[in-house]
């Protein structure tokens, strides 16, 4: 799942400087967004070639910005390592902002049944059910795809593609609180101390809808598995109260992570992969799975109605599925690898055996089960939940 | 028909009046791009009942913006018209410069500036301000960056070049012989400023206030990057109906509303004062 209004999950920004970073940052979320720059793929439903839905032999993949490994002087990236090993043209468009409205871009084109420019697009798995259910999905060549049995066990058969024929996971992780121990000056344990007064002004949660508000009903001891309309209204009043009242200050996609850094946020509800990134830079920052459980989530490519590229596609699936290949995109943007021995590569290597340690990467058992999912929402139950949300968020 | 009267028409009346329609619309399903037109007035009602709060804040953001605007503007349009001499194109071309780097990336760049750790805050700081502007409300909890204040400052910044330019042209027009005849008169500067200088120069400024005020009121960029969630603007919630909530009917009844109070208040800008006498750059 990603952001909202938000960038996606992001991954290992190679600039240097907190200052320069964080701007770079901000400025691919907001150059990503439907904001100011709507896809020109999704323009005239045109490919790079000009041919309506053709990529003129060219592999197409949309997804959110940072999250991949990138290419460094001597060391090129997944991108190129891909187009050198497969000798395949991939135009790779990190141009999702926010899956919302990402959908309202490719909706027209779907809709009246002509086929998008891209071959491949990274989604949140919730999403992907969306397009699912609407037939706006063909399913993924699989048959070409050989590495896809290295598949972790926990993310077969998920709730949004139980057949597993539409979809494979990208990266997954975990929604919980990032915060900055000098700022808050003590260590935090749950939802609660988000709503500190103490921390006034200075907490943001995600325009995730989902993330945030199955974080506060897990606070609320409610079951996020089958979530209600009835279960969430406390929830809903709790952050509506906190906004009003200028506890929260900000509700964020990615782009909290700036303000981690720059000090305008003492605590946040954020994505795992970001604060293990941000730690690296600011020691000071924490990742906490709160007491009350966090929000396991995956994003996942899938292939839209009418891609032409199938042979392709399948190639940099099998790509990425490879344990070597996806241990270098793990340790790059540090979420939740889909790929099984990912962990044993990166143990090997002793400049990444430090990550093949790190829970947040590889949650054990117990780990596990202090993680949950949230449950679907029928179409008219999510228009409603969406409205008292944007209600929230948008003042 | 005049080549204005087209122009108005094709780019203004008339994609104004294809939403017509779809605002008395409603969607034929969740995800369908299709809706039916049903002549749903209610959707007027309920945006204007839902979002009619953030309808009027964004015009008191936009007006208190442009009023900032002007009390930089003018004294900048006097400097540079009567003070700048030879020195004047480069002042206008400095007063321009913002304006050729991106929109976006002027208000990323206002939120380094403004940020907590930011240069202003230590400013304020170090000048003994951060209590007396908190209890006046310009800063929230000691904050500047997600606050009012900053949408405000930077709808300003960006507005100025707006103001600043129908400014130094309506002044540019004042025949400098009235200036020295008024002096031969024996008026004080003052005087001649008040008499003369400020009602010739009331067109342009009637320009400047047209030309920030209507950008001002539909800015989607300040609001999300400088504001937080109790300082948004009409336009994050129009683009929030219709990108995220789905809702295109209700996205454009709310455009509509917005269309018409600014068309309104260009109305009564014109009013008593010919549009030829404005000197749009």
């Amino acid at each position: 799942m990603a952001a909202p209004s938000s960038p996606g999950r992001p991954g290992g920004g190679a600039a240097s400087g907190r200052g320069r970073r964080a701007f770079l940052r901000r400025l691919a979320w907001g150059a990503s967004g439907a904001v100011l720059a709507p896809s020109l793929l999704q323009a005239c439903g045109q490919g790079p070639k000009g041919h309506a839905g053709d990529g003129g032999g060219e592999l197409v993949i949309s997804t959110f910005p940072l999250y991949i490994d990138p290419g460094q002087p001597g060391a090129p990236g997944s991108v190129a390592r891909f187009r050198t090993d497969t000798g395949i043209s991939l135009r790779y468009v990190e141009d999702i902002n926010d899956v919302r409205q990402f959908f309202a871009r490719i909706q027209p084109q779907l809709a009246a049944g002509r086929p998008l420019a891209q071959d491949l697009v990274v989604l949140t798995g919730w999403m992907a059910e969306r397009l699912i259910r609407l037939g706006w999905l063909e399913p993924l060549p699989l048959a070409q795809v050989p590495n896809a049995r290295n598949l972790i066990p926990s993310l077969r058969q998920p709730s949004w593609d139980p057949q597993q024929r539409y979809s494979l996971p990208w990266q997954s992780g975990i929604a919980g609180i990032a915060y900055n121990i000098k700022a808050t000056g003590r260590e935090l344990r749950g939802i609660d101390d988000l709503f500190d007064p103490a921390l006034k002004g200075r907490v943001s949660a995600l325009l995730e809808m989902r993330d945030t508000m199955a974080l506060l009903m897990l606070a609320d001891g409610k079951d996020i598995t089958r979530p209600t309309w009835a279960a969430a209204q406390p929830s809903f009043d709790r952050l509506e109260q906190a906004r009003r009242d200028g506890q929260i200050r900000r509700f964020t996609g990615n782009d909290y992570q700036n303000d981690l850094l720059s000090g305008n946020l003492a605590a946040c509800m954020g994505w795992s992969g970001d604060v293990a990134q941000l730690a690296l830079e600011q020691p000071d920052l924490r990742f906490l799975v709160p007491e009350s459980g966090g929000i396991l989530w995956a994003d996942v490519m899938v292939m839209p109605r009418g891609a032409r590229h199938r042979r392709e596609v399948a190639e940099w699936l099998n790509w990425v599925y490879d344990p070597i290949e996806a241990a270098r995109i793990a340790a790059a943007v540090q979420y939740i690898s889909p790929v099984e021995g990912v962990q044993q590569v990166l143990a090997k290597d002793p400049a990444t055996a430090a990550l093949a340690r790190n829970p947040l990467m590889f949650p054990d058992a117990a780990e596990r089960q202090r993680l949950h999912s949230f449950g679907p929402l029928s179409d008219a139950e999510e228009a409603r939940w969406e409205e008292r949300f944007a209600r929230i968020t948008e003042g | 028909m005049s080549p204005g009267l087209l122009w108005l028409l094709g780019l203004y009346a008339l994609p104004l009046l294809a939403l017509v329609p779809l605002s008395l619309s409603e969607p034929l399903s969740r995800f369908g791009l299709e809706t039916v037109f049903r002549g749903r007035v209610a959707n007027y009602l309920e945006v204007l009942q839902a979002h009619g709060p953030i309808l009027v804040r964004s015009f008191g953001y936009a007006g208190l913006a442009t009023a900032l605007g002007l009390v930089l503007a003018y004294p900048l349009a006097y400097a540079i018209r009567f003070r700048g001499g030879r020195w004047q194109p480069l002042l206008i071309g400095l007063v321009v410069l913002p304006s050729l780097s991106s929109y976006l990336v002027r208000a990323i760049a206002w939120t380094s500036l403004l940020g907590d750790q930011g240069p202003v805050l230590a400013l304020v700081a170090a000048l003994g301000l951060t209590g007396p502007l908190d209890a006046v409300g310009l800063l929230r909890d000691g904050r500047l960056l997600n606050t009012a204040t900053a949408v405000i400052l930077g709808l300003t910044t960006n507005l100025l070049p707006f103001l600043v330019l129908p400014l130094v042209v309506a002044m540019e027009r004042i025949d400098p012989r009235l200036l020295e005849a008024a002096a031969d008169l024996h008026a004080s500067p003052w005087r001649c400023f008040v008499q003369v200088v400020w009602p010739l120069s009331r067109p342009g400024l009637s320009a400047g206030i047209l030309l920030s005020l209507i950008p001002a009121a539909g800015d989607v960029v300040n609001p999300l990057f400088l504001g937080g969630p109790n300082d948004r603007m009409i336009a994050n919630t129009i683009e929030n109906l219709l990108l995220v909530q789905l809702q295109a009917p209700r996205a454009a009844a709310l455009t509509l509303v917005l269309m018409a109070l600014i068309t309104l208040a260009v109305l009564l800008q014109l009013r008593g004062r010919g549009a030829q006498e404005l000197p749009l750059p």
